[in-house]
């Protein structure tokens, strides 16, 4: 079942009166419960890709469906509907919100779902079990470790059970402990969950666990590899 | 109310920025409040006092009578109509006589106002029975600022000089025999209160009166040829007048406290969304339209508000009803701004005056508030997440 579809896409960006082309006529369609990596060196076009999958942004020309919403259609209001029901994201930075506390921070996707609160509480305390942080609940952000707070979106990121993670650089700023934590429990959270994994990385720590990789230069497909079939 | 429950966080996190626009704005609101309860007061003050020394409940005046032209007031005295005649037998109504004259304090010639009074009247509230006296000399009653400028004092003789109704002089020495403590100017600077039978006999103008004082517990009021009726509300036109223009020329200190607010909020909100773009683009990122977005961060500005108004509640009204209930000490100057101030003066504040105000800067702050977040609208959730602003 394809979760991803993409025909054609092209995006362009105005840079100083002149049209910069991120991606160029991509064709790919990733399917339920792949774990992926769009691989690349810097200015490949993976996070644009990305951002595009996560209807953050809309194509300049060519077809994109998730879930089987066609992106380019979408208004900013279906767009965060998307968003907020099924796409789930983790950043290079992590970007919790600083002042809530980790249990709030997990807890915020489910209030915009309006989600009854025993419900909520049950989900969230679920998430942060799955990612062992039940200890810090009560934490603010800045009271954690960079694997900490990187745990933290992952449980904010599969709280509301997405059926795609979208993960940019998700280990970029973690050491290689911390990296393999993190992999390992969305290796599982994959696994168990059946969730959709993309990832937009250069880092070789994550490209061991890719089943498939999408390679991209200068905003075209490269080369799409599937590392292992049976989980693909 | 998840936006309500997030800008509450929010604000509340920022600290001593918060705190600062809300002492701004919780200080604009109070003083707004404590200038119009000043003004509120200052015009139930003087009006009351009024009332109660000069107009009572409205007079009938002698259709050539004008107090803005001292030449008409030879020709403003006319018999009393048996009406007003009968009130005042029943003590609903006070005559006056208003004739011009000139004293000649310290040697100097100036003009005063001769007004017989009937001693025993109890329409305005002037000591006029100070001047039932069965001496044969002419008791004066005059007032503070009168006694003060003139430099009189009880028992002093004042040379008076007026014309009677033929136009032939006299002169007579008066007798200060009271010396009024009351807030109106206008029935005490240049005044000089007589018994009325004696004016009336001194003028050649018996049962006469230029004004026809009426109680206020009269509610019906006749028509006499000759005497023409003014309400209360045109006797103390010129005060509500004086207050009003004060009140608006007050608002400029208002203006300017609720800029500085508006400037404080406006520039918190600038810096909020230019500082938290990387927040705006996760929110978006998370599932957050737009509009929720804008409407979070006009709630945070809103706050700054309600915040204000709570602070102002429990540190500012209290002092501000302190100060109703005790009054301010009004300084001696004062008593040339012509109208009636007491000693002590005493602020009103009606929940209509502290509800609209709070209104009026919840409304201002509501705007101030918005007006910046319409930025969030041009911002793409990509170039938020790179902590970019488009």
């Amino acid at each position: 079942m394809s979760i991803v579809k993409i025909k054609g896409l092209v995006k362009r960006y105005p840079i100083g009166g002149q049209k910069f082309t991120a991606l160029n006529d991509i064709d790919l369609e990733f399917k339920k419960g792949e774990f992926c990596g769009l691989i690349g060196p810097s200015g490949s076009g993976k996070t644009t890709l990305l951002n595009i999958i996560g209807a953050l942004d809309a194509p300049s020309e060519g077809n994109t469906v998730v879930l089987d919403k066609n992106i380019e259609k979408l208004s900013h209001k279906r767009a965060a509907e998307l968003r907020n029901h099924h796409i789930g994201f983790i950043f290079q930075t992590y970007n919790l919100l600083p002042v809530y506390s980790v249990y709030e921070n997990v807890e915020f996707p489910l209030l915009l779902l309006k989600m009854p609160k025993e419900e909520r509480n049950k989900k969230v305390l679920d998430a942060l079990e799955w990612v062992g942080l039940t200890d810090k609940i009560n934490s603010k952000p800045a009271q954690l470790s960079g694997g900490q707070c990187q745990r933290v979106a992952v449980a904010r990121a599969v709280v509301k059970r997405p059926e795609l993670i979208l993960a940019d650089e998700p280990t970029a700023n973690l050491d290689s402990e911390n990296s393999y934590n993190i992999l390992e429990m969305m290796v599982r959270l994959n696994k168990e969950l059946e969730t959709t994994f993309i990832f937009a990385t250069h880092d070789q720590k994550v490209m061991k666990y890719l089943r498939r990789k999408v390679h991209l230069v200068d905003g075209q497909v490269a080369k799409d590899e599937i590392i292992n079939k049976g989980a693909c | 109310m998840l936006g309500v429950k997030l800008a509450y966080r929010n604000i509340k996190e920022a600290g001593l920025r918060t705190w600062l626009n809300v002492a701004v704005l919780a200080l604009t609101f109070t003083v707004m409040v404590g200038f119009q309860g000043l003004y509120s007061g200052m015009l139930a003050q003087s009006s009351r006092a009024m009332i109660d020394d000069e107009v009572a409940g409205g007079q009938y005046w002698h259709e050539n009578y004008d107090p803005l032209d001292g030449l008409s007031l030879e020709e403003s005295h006319g018999k009393i109509p048996e009406g007003l005649t009968e009130m005042a037998k029943q003590k609903k109504a006070t005559p006056i006589l208003i004739r011009q004259a000139t004293i000649y304090p310290a040697g100097r010639m100036q003009t005063a106002q001769l007004k017989g009074i009937e001693p025993s009247q109890t329409i305005l509230n002037i000591p006029s029975n100070s001047l039932a006296s069965a001496e044969d000399e002419l008791p004066v009653l005059i007032g503070k600022r009168m006694a003060k400028s003139k430099n009189f004092h009880i028992g002093d003789y004042v040379t008076i000089r007026w014309r009677d109704m033929h136009g032939t002089f006299d002169a007579v020495e008066g007798k200060i025999v009271h010396v009024m403590n009351t807030q109106v100017p206008s029935i005490d600077s240049g005044n000089l209160w007589v018994p009325l039978e004696k004016l009336q006999k001194m003028t050649v103008m018996e049962n006469e009166a230029t004004i026809v004082v009426i109680s206020q517990d009269v509610s019906e009021y006749n028509s006499y040829a000759g005497w023409q009726f003014k309400n209360q509300a045109f006797l103390i036109r010129d005060l509500t007048e004086m207050i009003k223009s004060k009140r608006i020329s007050s608002s400029i200190i208002f203006i300017i406290l609720l800029f500085l607010g508006m400037l404080a909020i406006f520039d918190t909100q600038v810096l909020s969304i230019f500082r938290r773009r990387k927040e705006i683009g996760t929110l978006m990122a998370l599932g957050m339209t737009r509009i929720q977005v804008i409407s979070l961060f006009t709630i945070e500005g809103m706050f700054h508000g309600v915040l204000a108004l709570c602070v102002a509640l429990v540190f500012g009204m209290p002092l501000l009803f302190l100060l109703s209930a005790k009054g301010i000490a009004i300084p001696k100057v004062t008593e040339g701004y012509g109208y009636a101030l007491s000693d002590r003066l005493f602020p009103v504040y009606s929940a209509g005056l502290v509800l609209g105000t709070a209104i009026l800067v919840m409304i201002i702050v509501t705007i101030v508030s918005f007006l910046p977040t319409r930025e969030i609208a041009k911002l793409k959730p990509t170039e938020a997440l790179k902590g970019k602003i488009s």
